[in-house]
């Protein structure tokens, strides 16, 4: 479908906004982005971190305080929305009510003037597309929220948008369809090519459908990478923690070496490979300890001990709470068969799968 | 998430918008010219005497025992009214939400209820004289009682609550059918008695309900004209009647405006009490929807039975009324010769011809400008942002919060005399009605589009739309119902309103319900109930054809306006 792919280039923008008590507020502050041609961009972050602003932004429903946003060559910052030829997916669908799917789906071809005949064969293919075929005259107050979900998608790639932006779209959804419906958003997008910018708040929702994801936290990205990037080379704290669940560790630097550190932790010693720059030997710095990369084993096979404080049994999967000394240890097994549940109160062995290590600058807090 | 409070409709791109601003530039003249320029007018001429201001006009009426004696009555009056009113429209909301009725049982109440409201003013006060009156049928052919005074407290205290009441029933309705029934159901499962529960849980979700519902009934008492000039008589003056024979009867413009803003002060702090006060009190968010079903039997089988006789008992009085009216349409003399004949409405279709007429033509006239009128201003202050944008809403809402005498005291001094004569027009009484009744499309426009999300009209924006396309095709369809109501209050106030009107009505236009009062003062009764029942009539083929055209809105999921009457 898509006419011609472009990227989408945001030029350090920032938007302000004057609170009733914190006086004046950065909602987006310095925020640069490039999203290639046919990229699916992820912007992640939990509410208030700006990533709506800034996709408002990219949209032309907000006009930025500071900076440009450019779609391929063309600086679209002063243009409004309806001259930027995007398709937008809002969180709460925003159909029209007193349209049926069908006028819903050819609105945006009718504002373009697009022939009867030929509206009407794109809307059923795209109706089609999204697997709505036959619904043509229900009202969207007759559709389920899933439903209503792929005609607020037809109605955005209908009128074969440059850039395609979501609005957290799933957030109004059960669990089961946000998977199922990420999926198809996924693969739609990869079938279309279309460049795509994706809001949402849920990191798994993120890893699943991106290319890429820039990480925001308070109007800023601070971490731009693949979901492997950031989960296992987090650039900071706020990443680590917000991308999946860690345990924070105190650990000191033996050694810097290329390809990694030697470092001190819970008195063994443990080679890193993530380790980011400006880390020197002799500091104090904190190793990331993913909870499967800490292997519960008997006591013998450990390189340390530690006790069982509590467990969940959740069926694929065994969650352990672990002292080790002082520090407090978050566990995650695989579940590989009956009978390897460890009790409360057993004494048990660790050890780290040293490849899923990483290493943050600066003491524990 | 956080969003700027600015957005793509912000001031900046108003700037750029010539058609909002011409809008709005030209809505300012209007509400200049027939709000407030009025209203100070009335104003100035009472609180300035010779250039200076002076009480003196304001004094002479505090002083005058006589004067003073109306103002508490009115007082006394509108907090009677407001007191029984309240516990009526409780009554029959509390029976419709929560005695699980059948679906027509629901349908006759609800046609009961909408009855008064949508009559001439003094239909009720008719029919009491009819009833209760010297040669009434209860008093005088019933019981036989001879040389009985019908005028008075009684008869218009209850009269004012059987023509006001549905106001409280039609506030307190969705409220008790918005609470959500799980409450009543817990209270119920924590073992306290029905009673209790009731006592202890739904009568205090309601309290800002019946406080509110209190404080219109007595705005509305307080501004009733015309029961008061049928039945108060001169025992028990009221000011907006006093202010009226102060004027016509005395030619005393200045006193009959210095009386009407002594009503403005009880008028204002009613007002302002209901909308500051009474409103952020509400524990209950009324949403439209009704909440899920009871679970459970809140009230028990024989408090229903008690209930239903009390709602019927009612409902037979007003049906009674309205029968009555019409028995004394059709008869030669209700209460001396009860020979059926058409001889009256003979009468007004000959002699009455040109006033049926001339109130049809401004009730025609009114109704599209009036619904123009509240679906734009509506619009504008709920969806556009511009310099003066809540003070134009409250300025707006004036005329419609004031008591009609007021107004049309107003109206009278502004617009007799150069710059502006507009006395003895059509136009005078056309603006009157658009500018006090208005205001009912601009609440139903505003209430809708709270309901509709930004979002669509920036789903329209985002998918190519300019802004004139995005109302035309999104915003206009949604507000539709809003622009029938609008224009349905103004058609079925124009048919019966008088407060404001009868100071403006000339030879050369004049109204049904002043015709009604003439015939009444003249004591030809007949062709009062004559011109009573077409009016009755004429209003329900509208509210029926409105009913209709609105229901043909009511796409699936469509936002809709809940009632067309607004008050």
């Amino acid at each position: 479908m898509g006419s011609e792919t472009i990227g989408v280039h945001v030029d350090r923008v920032s938007k302000r906004y004057t609170h009733r008590v914190k006086g004046e507020v950065y909602a987006a502050r310095e925020v640069h982005l490039d999203v290639a041609p046919g990229e699916f961009l992820t912007l992640l972050g939990p509410s208030g971190c700006g990533k709506t602003t800034t996709l408002r932004m990219i949209a032309g429903f907000e006009a930025p305080d500071e900076g440009r946003i450019r779609f391929g060559g063309q600086d679209v910052t002063g243009l409004p929305a309806n001259q930027r030829g995007i398709g937008f997916v809002f969180q709460n669908y925003a159909l029209f009510p007193h349209l049926p799917v069908a006028h819903n789906v050819a609105y945006g071809l009718e504002v373009r003037r697009v022939p009867a005949a030929e509206a009407a064969s794109r809307v059923a293919e795209v109706l089609q597309l999204v697997g709505l075929a036959g619904y043509e005259h229900q009202f969207p107050a007759q559709l389920s929220g899933g439903e209503q979900q792929r005609v607020a998608l037809a109605r955005a790639i209908v009128i074969r948008p440059r850039v395609l932006l979501f609005d957290e779209p799933l957030s109004n959804l059960d669990a089961k369809l946000r998977v199922q419906m990420r999926t198809e958003i996924r693969a739609l997008q990869r079938r279309l090519a279309i460049t795509t910018v994706y809001v949402t708040h849920d990191q798994e929702e993120a890893m699943a459908v991106s290319d890429r994801i820039a990480v925001m936290n308070q109007g800023r990205v601070v971490q731009e990478g693949t979901a492997q990037d950031l989960y296992h080379r987090p650039a900071n704290e706020f990443v680590a923690t917000f991308v999946g669940r860690v345990n924070l560790l105190p650990a000191r630097v033996v050694a810097v070496h290329d390809g990694g550190a030697t470092v001190e932790c819970l008195g063994t010693t443990l080679r890193v490979r993530a380790v980011p720059p400006g880390i020197r030997a002799g500091e104090a710095a904190r190793l990331c300890l993913r909870p499967e990369a800490i292997d519960v084993v008997p006591i013998a096979e450990g390189a340390l001990q530690a006790t069982v404080a509590s467990h969940a049994f959740l069926g694929e999967k065994i969650e352990y709470d672990l002292r080790c000394g002082e520090i407090a240890l978050h566990a995650v097994r695989t579940n590989a068969g009956a009978g390897i549940v460890m009790p409360d109160g057993t004494t048990v062995g660790v050890r780290f799968a040293e490849d899923a290590l990483a290493l943050l600058p600066g003491a524990s807090s | 998430m956080a969003r700027p409070a600015s957005d793509v409709n912000g001031p900046a791109a108003l700037r750029r918008d010539p058609v909002v601003t011409a809008t709005v530039v030209v809505l300012w003249l209007l509400l200049a010219l027939f709000v407030v320029y009025p209203i100070a007018t009335l104003l100035g001429r009472v609180l300035f005497e010779g250039g200076r201001f002076s009480f003196a006009g304001i004094a002479t009426v505090l002083t005058d025992r006589h004067q003073l004696r109306a103002f508490w009555n009115s007082l006394l009056l509108g907090s009677l009214v407001g007191v029984g009113g309240t516990v009526l429209g409780f009554l029959f909301a509390f029976t419709a939400a929560r005695a699980r009725l059948p679906r027509w049982l629901l349908t006759a109440i609800g046609a009961a209820v909408l009855l008064p409201l949508v009559s001439p003013p003094f239909t009720t006060a008719i029919a009491m004289i009819f009833s209760f009156g010297p040669r009434g049928l209860v008093t005088y052919e019933l019981l036989g009682l001879k040389g009985v005074t019908v005028y008075g407290l009684a008869s218009t205290l209850s009269s004012e609550i059987f023509t006001y009441f549905p106001i409280a029933y039609l506030t307190l309705r969705p409220l008790l059918a918005a609470i959500d029934s799980n409450l009543e159901g817990m209270a119920l499962s924590l073992g306290a008695s029905r009673w209790r529960v009731f006592r202890t849980v739904t009568l205090p979700l309601c309290v800002p309900g019946l406080a509110n519902a209190f404080l219109l009934l007595f705005a509305a008492s307080l501004a009733d004209f015309a029961t008061p000039l049928i039945l108060a008589g001169n025992q028990f003056p009221v000011l907006p009647t006093q202010a009226y024979l102060q004027i016509t009867g005395m030619f005393d413009l200045r006193g009959g405006a210095a009386l009407s803003l002594v009503l403005l002060v009880p008028a204002l702090a009613v007002f302002l009490l209901q909308r500051y006060w009474v409103s952020r009190r509400f524990y209950v968010t009324v949403t439209g929807k009704g909440a899920g079903q009871t679970p459970f039997d809140s009230i028990s089988p024989g408090m229903r039975v008690a209930l239903l006789a009390a709602c019927a008992l009612v409902a037979a009085v007003i049906l009674y009324f309205y029968a009555l009216l019409l028995y004394a349409s059709l008869v030669v003399a209700l209460g001396a010769n009860h020979t059926l004949t058409l001889q009256h409405y003979r009468v007004i279709f000959t002699e009455g011809q040109k006033v049926i007429f001339d109130t049809l033509i401004i009730a025609g006239i009114a109704m599209p400008l009036g619904g123009l009128y509240g679906i734009v201003l509506g619009y504008l202050v709920t969806r556009k942002t511009f310099a003066g944008r809540r003070t134009m809403e409250m300025v707006s809402m004036m005329n419609y919060a004031l008591p009609g005498t007021i107004v049309g005291i107003a109206y009278l001094i502004a617009f007799n005399d150069p710059p502006i004569e507009l006395a003895g027009t059509a136009l005078i009484i056309i603006a009157c009605y658009v500018f006090r009744y208005g205001p009912t499309g601009i609440r139903a426009t505003v209430a809708l589009l709270q309901q509709i999300d930004k979002s669509l009209e920036e789903a329209s924006q985002g998918l190519g739309a300019g802004s004139g396309t995005t109302f035309r095709r999104v915003t206009l369809p949604l507000i539709m119902p809003a622009f029938f109501a609008g224009l349905g209050v103004v058609f079925i106030r124009s048919m019966t309103a008088i407060s404001a009107t009868i100071f403006l009505v000339s030879i050369s236009w004049s109204l049904i319900t002043v015709k009604i009062l003439e015939n009444m003062t003249e004591l030809s009764l007949g062709p009062a109930a004559a011109f009573s029942v077409l009016v009755v009539v004429i209003v329900f083929i509208v509210i029926a054809l409105i009913g209709r055209v609105l229901r043909a809105f009511r796409a699936p999921g469509a936002a809709q306006v809940t009632s067309m009457l607004g008050g």
